[in-house]
């Protein structure tokens, strides 16, 4: 019976404890979540170390690459769901066997507006990612500029010039601003910014006035690409002109595949080895 | 008191020669080191995609969530917990704080976040599903009763053993959870801030009340917390097992309704009155965490009193019949 006396001795003392203990616990968490604001916590200084730790841009021989922007950043009516980032770290990985390249990172947001990319570059997250890259890829005004093609695609109105024009007036001052935003995160880093085609130059009633757009705002852009070195725009404009059934996904919007190919492929052109 | 005393030990003496922790003990080292395993290769496979800087797979969450967002085919519950989600990893990237630091004692901390509405409630089941009906099982029952004690006695003494035991495996499922994570992942992070106290108003998080805590502190409140849902699973598990004669038919109907539970959880219902079943009241890390309860309306003290009181009416109910019960067989 020795025994059993230890045992139960053991027992009765480790569950004792820990009852004790996991009560305590429980009261402390009721409290605390019934009572957030009073509960005392501990001091986190934000960013105190984000200084030191802050990783280089291309401290390697790495080449890192993130897309941001809107729909077309990230990838949306590709098939295989690479989109053009995808795609040029492909391309760039099969003419740099020696390198590493990385997509550190695809922000883009389907629908974002130039206004929505200008309160995103204001992100911690997102700096952050721009920081660290060599190549930032930058797709952004289709949406502002075309806001009206899901509206299309139920059958909406199609945009008129004048409203085209007002949309590119006014979103052009806002990319005007989001490149040198971009450029004073990473000074260092390849800035590609990738020019709009129009992808209604097969609807008849449409094709004079989205070219006409699509063209405005292609000028605006390198207007304000120009202004920075390492930063510039690749047209895609001549893509798609004459190839929209090869090259437009089935939501007549967006790239497929093999449109979004083509601008990796340009992309690649563009950097310089 | 004086001839309690000597039932409790009997009980727990019982209760280990049955070797039913044991079996606990066991599974946990079993499944434990699953687990580790399965983390690790996540682990692994984001180190691969983002290195080592947490902030980029952090900010790519962020984005993805975003981009669900808009799709018209994610029911709106789902949006909300995006958007919850979205603001809370953003509050971390703005304080720089990695809300996965790697280490055991984060590894833990999540696993006992995942453990406390079923895995845990599981393990308590095997203890106590068969305390009382066991001993109809085996005939003994008679014996028991025939001693010159109460019966309200006998049968408090088992539910003192029960609660001992249920406290016993909490701290075992963390000791060993720590213990063998920590192989893989390192036994460091203890002193790691995690937030807490966020308020949830809809889709909105109310940022104002949210305050840093050390990870140890955090997991004591947690375990606190899935303490109390184990024991008041333990109650419920507690009344079947005098009710049915069979401890087999006593652990489906204990597990069945947990697994009940753990399905009306994620169907992200629509069915408002849901919320007064214990079962989908099991998660009260969730509170703590600042994840969304799974139907409007639930807050911790909702929770809490759902919880209190299908505990109580089971201990009732156990000891009215208990008291009352003939013996037959």
């Amino acid at each position: 019976m020795r025994s059993t006396a230890k045992l139960w001795r053991m027992i009765s003392l480790l569950s004792g404890i820990a009852t004790v203990l996991l009560i305590c616990g429980f009261f402390y968490a009721v409290k605390d979540i019934s009572n957030p604001s009073s509960a005392a916590g501990i001091s986190v200084s934000p960013g105190a170390d984000s200084g030191s730790e802050q990783p280089a841009p291309s401290a390697s021989d790495e080449i890192g690459i993130v897309a941001i922007g809107d729909s077309l950043a990230k990838g949306t009516g590709d098939d295989e769901g690479e989109g053009f980032a995808g795609r040029t770290v492909e391309l760039l990985k099969q003419e740099n066997p020696g390198r590493e390249v990385k997509l550190y990172g695809n922000l883009g947001i389907n629908g974002l507006l130039t206004t929505g990319l200008l309160d995103e570059l204001k992100e911690n997250g997102v700096q952050h990612m721009l920081k660290e890259a060599n190549v930032i890829l930058l797709s952004i005004g289709g949406n502002d500029l075309f806001q009206g093609a899901e509206a299309l695609e139920e059958g909406g109105d199609l945009p008129t010039a004048a409203e085209l024009n007002k949309a590119i007036d006014e979103a052009s001052v806002r990319l005007a601003a989001v490149i040198p935003a971009i450029k004073k995160l990473n000074p260092e880093a390849a800035l590609i910014y990738v020019g709009l085609y129009n992808p209604f130059s097969d609807i008849e009633q449409m094709r004079a006035i989205g070219n006409t757009g699509v063209t405005r705002w292609n000028t605006a852009a390198q207007t304000a690409v120009n202004k920075y070195s390492g930063a510039l725009m690749i047209p895609t404009y001549d893509l798609f002109a004459g190839n929209l059934e090869r090259f437009l996904s089935s939501d007549h919007f967006h790239p497929n595949g093999d449109g979004y190919e083509q601008i990796a492929q340009r992309i690649v052109q563009s950097l310089k080895q | 008191m004086t001839d309690l005393m000597p039932l409790i030990r009997n009980e727990t003496i019982k209760m280990v020669r049955k070797k039913r922790f044991y079996v606990i003990l066991l599974v946990l080292l079993v499944l434990v080191p699953m687990f580790t395993y399965a983390q690790m290769k996540v682990t692994e496979r984001n180190r691969e995609k983002f290195g080592t800087d947490w902030r980029r797979s952090v900010q790519q969450a962020i984005t993805d969530n975003q981009n669900s967002l808009g799709s018209s085919r994610l029911p709106e519950e789902w949006k909300k917990y995006r958007q919850i989600y979205i603001q809370q990893m953003k509050y971390y990237l703005d304080h720089d704080v990695n809300p996965q630091e790697p280490g055991g004692v984060t590894f833990t901390r999540e696993f006992m976040d995942n453990a406390s509405s079923l895995f845990i409630p599981l393990l308590i089941m095997g203890l106590a599903s068969d305390i009382v009906s066991s001993e109809r099982t085996t005939g003994t029952i008679k014996m028991l009763l025939t001693k010159p004690v109460r019966r309200w006695k006998v049968l408090f003494s088992k539910l003192v053993t029960l609660m001992m035991f249920v406290s016993l495996t909490v701290m075992a499922a963390f000791v060993m959870c720590y213990a063998i994570s920590g192989l893989v992942f390192g036994y460091q992070g203890f002193d790691m801030p995690v937030f807490t106290g966020f308020q949830l108003n809809g889709s909105d998080v109310d940022l104002s009340a949210v305050h840093a805590v050390p990870q140890w502190l955090y997991l004591f409140l947690q375990l606190g917390l899935i303490w109390f849902v184990s024991a008041v699973v333990a109650m419920l598990a507690f009344m079947i097992s005098v009710l049915v004669r069979s401890t087999a038919a006593s652990i489906v109907i204990m597990m069945a309704a947990l697994i009940a539970g753990s399905i009306l959880t994620n169907m992200a219902s629509a069915w408002q009155s849901a919320k007064y079943l214990f079962m989908v009241n099991l998660e009260l890390t969730d509170y703590l965490s600042g994840t969304p309860a799974p139907i409007e309306g639930m807050t911790l003290g909702f929770s809490l009193a759902v919880l209190a009181v299908w505990g109580l009416a089971s201990l009732v109910v156990s000891f009215l019949v208990f008291t009352k019960q003939d013996i037959l067989n």
